[in-house]
């Protein structure tokens, strides 16, 4: 994959989506489908994105750095800031469109949208090669204990890679 | 600024800047902010409404909340467009270019040092066992993110009518089957979703509201 195209999978991706996470389904189908990521550098990616600072829609920059290194993540940087720039063209045009119901129907059905797809997401996360039914665990803990809201990702994230090594090492 | 002047501004709805914040003012206060947000969009949007909003009062509640409206109708990711139009409304061009470094800069670094870090030592057996613990748990929070970000739009859907909810939820088994079983395209999934909802919805809400009048 050219770095152009490599720009524009990635500006597609959130152009076509809402929030932080939106992009992860086209991602993943992509990237997978050009055999340039894995399911495994999703989850890394998601995981070292959860640790670092700032919006969690900076995941993806992990994600172009572990599938295309230095200039990868570049990319992936101006791919999420691009979009977000249409927030002048809203702006400008909210007295306009405001009164639109079209304009908030079609950005409640991306959002919806994006829920459904992710439900695939998750799946192929867990059913991808390498995973067995010990992922479940992981996954069910995982959820289980960030829904408390009390316990750190950074802690969870520790204790998955903790549960990891004993189990598959 | 005279009790009365204050009062006047409020009524304006806007939050009026005795002086505009320079570039480097604007770049510093983001810079904290992108430098130490850990845990994602809830820390980040509490900082952000401290240090412009009860900190240093340059934004109203109204002016946000119509930021956040615009922010929501916008692709992506919803905190780099409210950086951009806080950013907008300090000091123009330059007050984008500064929040956009400053908010992405410090997170951007951090996150390409450690997964560089992680790359290095990615081939090492052991962490290979430990990724297949984290793999799974980041299915956790994916779950979870799905489950938060669909609370509010069905809960919405709810208090506007049973027609809106069952329509809601159609859209996301509709999306999830297109994707799931017939391996459709992820952005043809999603302007389909697109469209059928920006028809759907307007019908719905049309027909709500003539009920209303009624």
């Amino acid at each position: 994959m050219s770095p152009l195209e490599f720009f524009i999978t990635f500006l597609k991706a959130s152009l076509f989506s809402t929030g932080g996470f939106g992009n992860l389904p086209s991602l993943h189908q992509d990237l997978i489908a050009s055999n340039l990521a894995t399911d495994a550098d999703f989850g890394q990616s998601i995981a070292v994105g959860q640790i670092s600072p700032g919006p969690n829609g900076l995941w993806v920059i992990a994600l172009g750095y572990f599938t295309y290194g230095f200039l990868g993540a570049i990319l992936a940087l101006f791919a999420i800031i691009i979009p977000a720039l249409i927030v002048l063209i809203m702006a400008a045009l909210y007295n306009r469109i405001a009164h639109l119901t079209a304009v908030e129907g079609i950005a409640r059905g991306i959002s919806l949208g994006v829920v459904g797809l992710f439900v695939i997401v998750v799946i192929s996360l867990l059913s991808g090669p390498g995973a067995d039914w010990r992922g479940l665990l992981f996954f069910g803990g995982a959820f289980a204990l960030s829904l408390s809201k009390k316990i750190n990702v950074v802690i969870i994230l520790t204790l998955a890679a903790l549960g990891g090594y004993l189990i598959y090492n | 600024m005279s009790q009365e002047k204050a009062l006047e501004e409020a009524n304006l709805n806007s939050a009026s800047l005795n002086s505009r914040p320079g570039f480097w003012t604007i770049l510093k206060i983001w810079f904290l902010i992108g430098g130490q947000s850990f845990g994602g969009g809830p820390s980040t949007i509490f900082l952000i409404r401290r240090e412009f909003m009860s900190k240093r009062h340059w934004l109203t509640d109204e002016e946000y909340s119509r930021f956040w409206v615009l922010c929501q109708l916008t692709p992506g990711v919803n905190i780099i467009a409210l950086s951009v139009l806080i950013g907008k409304k300090l000091n123009g061009v330059q007050g984008i270019i500064a929040s956009l470094i400053g908010l992405l800069l410090p997170s951007t670094t951090i996150t390409i040092l450690l997964a560089a870090t992680f790359s290095s030592v990615q081939n090492w057996p052991p962490i290979q066992a430990m990724l297949k613990g984290i793999t799974p748990a980041t299915a956790g929070f994916s779950a979870l993110v799905a489950i938060q970000f669909s609370r509010p739009l069905l809960k919405q859907a709810r208090q506007e009518s049973w027609t809106s909810l069952i329509f809601s939820i159609g859209i996301i088994l509709g999306c999830a089957i297109l994707l799931g079983f017939f391996k459709i395209a992820v952005v043809y999934v999603l302007l389909v979703a697109a469209i059928i909802s920006a028809i759907g919805f307007s019908l719905i809400w049309k027909t709500s509201k003539l009920k209303k009048e009624l």
